[in-house]
């Protein structure tokens, strides 16, 4: 093509503000790596001692070493696109020159931190197919430079690739065409933030607070031991009052962290329609902007909880092809607090609407349900109570509650299991106290696994798992005769199937 | 059979079926391999147990502590030797005219099928054992991470390479997108 109008053709430098945020980046890799020991330090100072100088000293050499760092990294970063590709030539003591070609790039994103926003500028995400060492940054840069770079390098590529089929390029460019699906309105917000799942803000919680005192102390019984020495008589007897009350605490704190962690990533969520796929904007603090292809959508899900389902709200979930190395975060993309009608408008916008329609259920074996119960449920039990017996007799009886509640569980679980299926589409049903739905074009499958365990081959049952080329869908506990019938159909289809899959 | 999913366009029943004849066993050498490796290991075990017993100033190097040492490994190693040799017939191929299949596993059994228009790239690897018995693997990339892709180990160098040209041509011809 020809190069006349490229406005990026000359390398160039990131926007100024880039020292900064370079400096910042900087600044909390060196803490993340050596915070214990700044810590030690600020500890373990001593007034009117020479020590303190010293930390003066260190700190000092911290930063310069930070601040010199940042200013010769963003120096030495240039950027440009050529004919095909886009061209990053970076590297202070280890200098690179990375060639991306326009037909390896997946999406190019958007991210804002609260010192982008402040100065308006963004950085930009290139993600990559394939190979590894996939993902490019380009730190800061002109809000508006970012949009034409990105405009550029998407029409570019649509050239490149489509063979010039003039539609599809005026498709890529055209942001007028979108259309807003939804938005989460700051009492939705507050919504999704209550009904978050409180126990995994805990278990977050409580991993921090360990390996934090872990990096403090080697041992942590003994300081336990040591700080509660004192108060042994109390904790005798108001022992029942002291655990109810931190349990308070503990779920107060839980919840609150996930209230405002809900609130800092989805604030201001806006979730739009265009005509190659999605754009996601939301955050507050860190403002991102990803954009989904719509060939690229993998596997849909939608998910409930019992008190999201209060508010009638889903997250919504959508598994993008990416590179190896990508964060999680970007080929697994959640919008919480979406509204059915809102799901089932992004589904159908993605994959073909008219085969968007419920099918037969088929269930799972109910043998399913009677070895979750056997493997979690009995014989933990068992086990737990052998042992506890030994030291309390007859209480150990309680023990017995654990296989009914596992039983209660599973069996929610066994009538929530099914999956369906038809021409075009395969959904699987799953959830215990919520609901989770899976819903993946049969073509973008791309391997097919039966698996059987020794229990399995007696009754004739097994498990499948399609493969996708992000995430996959298990159906467990089906009869053998269905399972190689969904394995010969997925087979046929995908091997019958000529349309782009990623 | 034609039966199970009814609300399908095409009886599945229709489809073509793997047969046991499509599949092929991949080469008795291989077991050599594997049973040489596994030796390899567990001799290290074993004598890494017995230095315990010989070095350590605590427990007395008597036989008896010396059998207690290795006991547990050799047990293993007899097992596990007594898997390979009766999980080995369950590794088979199979190459049909739009897939690719892979079965093995003894206890749990497993059989993955890619169809060639979703394999993006193919490589025959060989490791030193596979060398002095003249053995090539191949290994079957699926796009996003690591998850399904395959590797068919045990294989003549001639198959390999003839699978590998195979499946590439056919990759390519059958992935052409309309």
């Amino acid at each position: 093509m020809e190069q006349l109008n490229n406005p990026f053709a000359a390398p160039s430098r990131q926007s100024r503000i880039a020292i900064g945020i370079i400096l910042i980046k900087f600044i909390r890799t060196t803490i993340r790596a050596f915070w214990p020991i700044l810590l030690s330090l600020f500890i373990g100072r001593k007034t009117g001692n020479s020590f303190e100088v010293y930390i003066g000293y260190v700190a000092l050499a911290f930063a310069a070493i930070n601040l010199g760092g940042s200013i010769l990294t963003y120096f030495r970063f240039y950027f440009h696109i050529d004919e095909n590709s886009i061209v990053i030539d970076k590297g202070v003591l280890k200098r690179s020159k990375t060639n991306i070609p326009f037909e390896r790039i997946q999406t190019i994103n958007f991210k804002q931190n609260i010192l982008h926003q402040f100065f308006g500028v963004v950085s930009i995400e290139i993600d990559t197919a394939g190979a590894k060492k996939s993902e490019m940054t380009i730190d800061a840069l002109d809000k508006e430079q970012a949009m034409a770079f990105r405009d550029f390098v998407m029409k570019e590529k649509a050239e490149k690739t489509e063979d010039q089929t003039d539609e599809q390029v005026a498709v890529e460019t055209a942001e007028a065409n979108s259309e807003l699906i939804m938005k989460l309105s700051v009492s939705d917000l507050f919504k999704v933030g209550v009904s978050q799942n409180h126990l995994r803000s805990m278990g977050i919680l409580f991993a921090f607070v360990f390996t934090t005192l872990n990096e403090l102390t080697d041992n942590i019984e003994e300081m336990v031991f040591e700080e509660l020495s004192g108060y042994e008589e109390q904790i005798l007897n108001n022992t029942w009052v002291l655990i109810g009350a931190t349990m308070l605490l503990v779920a107060i704190i839980a919840f609150l962290y996930s209230l405002i962690s809900t609130v800092l990533k989805n604030y201001d969520l806006h979730l739009s329609l265009q005509k190659n796929g999605l754009k996601l904007v939301k955050g507050l603090l860190n403002r991102e902007e990803i954009s989904i292809n719509k060939k690229k959508v993998q596997v849909i899900s939608w998910s409930e909880n019992p008190i999201r389902r209060m508010f009638n709200m889903w997250t919504l979930g959508l598994e993008q092809a990416s590179s190896e190395d990508a964060s999680q975060l970007k080929s697994k993309i959640d919008v919480p607090g979406a509204y059915m009608q809102q799901v089932e408008k992004v589904i159908t916008s993605i994959f073909p609407a008219e085969f968007f329609r419920p099918e037969e259920q088929h269930a799972v074996s109910k043998l399913l349900m009677f070895r979750i119960i056997l493997f979690l449920g009995v014989f933990p039990a068992l086990i737990a109570g052998a042992i506890l017996f030994y030291h309390f007799q007859i209480q150990a009886l309680y023990v017995l509650i654990w296989p009914l509640v596992v039983g209660i569980l599973s069996n929610l679980y066994y009538h929530k299991r099914s999956f369906e299926l038809n021409e075009e589409l395969l959904k699987n049903n799953r959830g215990t106290l919520g609901h989770i739905y899976e819903l993946t074009q049969i073509h973008k499958i791309q391997a097919v696994e039966i698996r059987q365990s020794w229990y399995q081959r007696r009754k004739a049952l097994a498990n499948v798992k399609l493969y996708t080329a992000a995430g996959s869908l298990s159906i467990p506990f089906i009869p053998l005769e269905k399972a190689m019938a969904l394995e010969k159909f997925v087979l046929y289809r995908v091997e019958t199937d000529k349309r782009e899959w990623m | 059979m034609s039966q199970i999913f009814e609300n399908l366009p095409v009886k599945v029943a229709e489809l073509p079926e793997l047969t046991p004849t499509d599949l092929q066993p991949i080469d008795k050498r291989y077991l050599k391999v594997l049973l040489i490796m596994q030796s390899i290991i567990f001799t290290l075990l074993t004598i890494g147990g017995a230095a315990i017993v010989y070095f350590s100033p605590d427990i007395e190097p008597t036989l008896l502590h010396f059998a207690y040492a290795c006991a547990p490994t050799l047990v293993l190693w007899g097992l596990s030797a007594a898997l390979t040799l009766k999980g080995f017939k369950k590794k088979k191929y199979a190459l049909r005219e739009r897939d690719l299949l892979y079965t093995k596993g003894l206890i749990w059994s497993v059989r993955t099928s890619i169809p060639f228009n979703r394999i993006q790239h193919a490589e025959v690897k060989q490791g030193p054992l596979d060398r002095i018995f003249k053995l090539h693997s191949i290994k079957i990339y699926t796009a996003g991470g690591s998850q399904s892709d395959l590797s068919i180990p045990g294989l003549p160098e001639e198959t390999a390479l003839r699978i590998k040209e195979f499946v590439l041509g056919k990759t390519a011809e059958d992935g052409a997108i309309e």
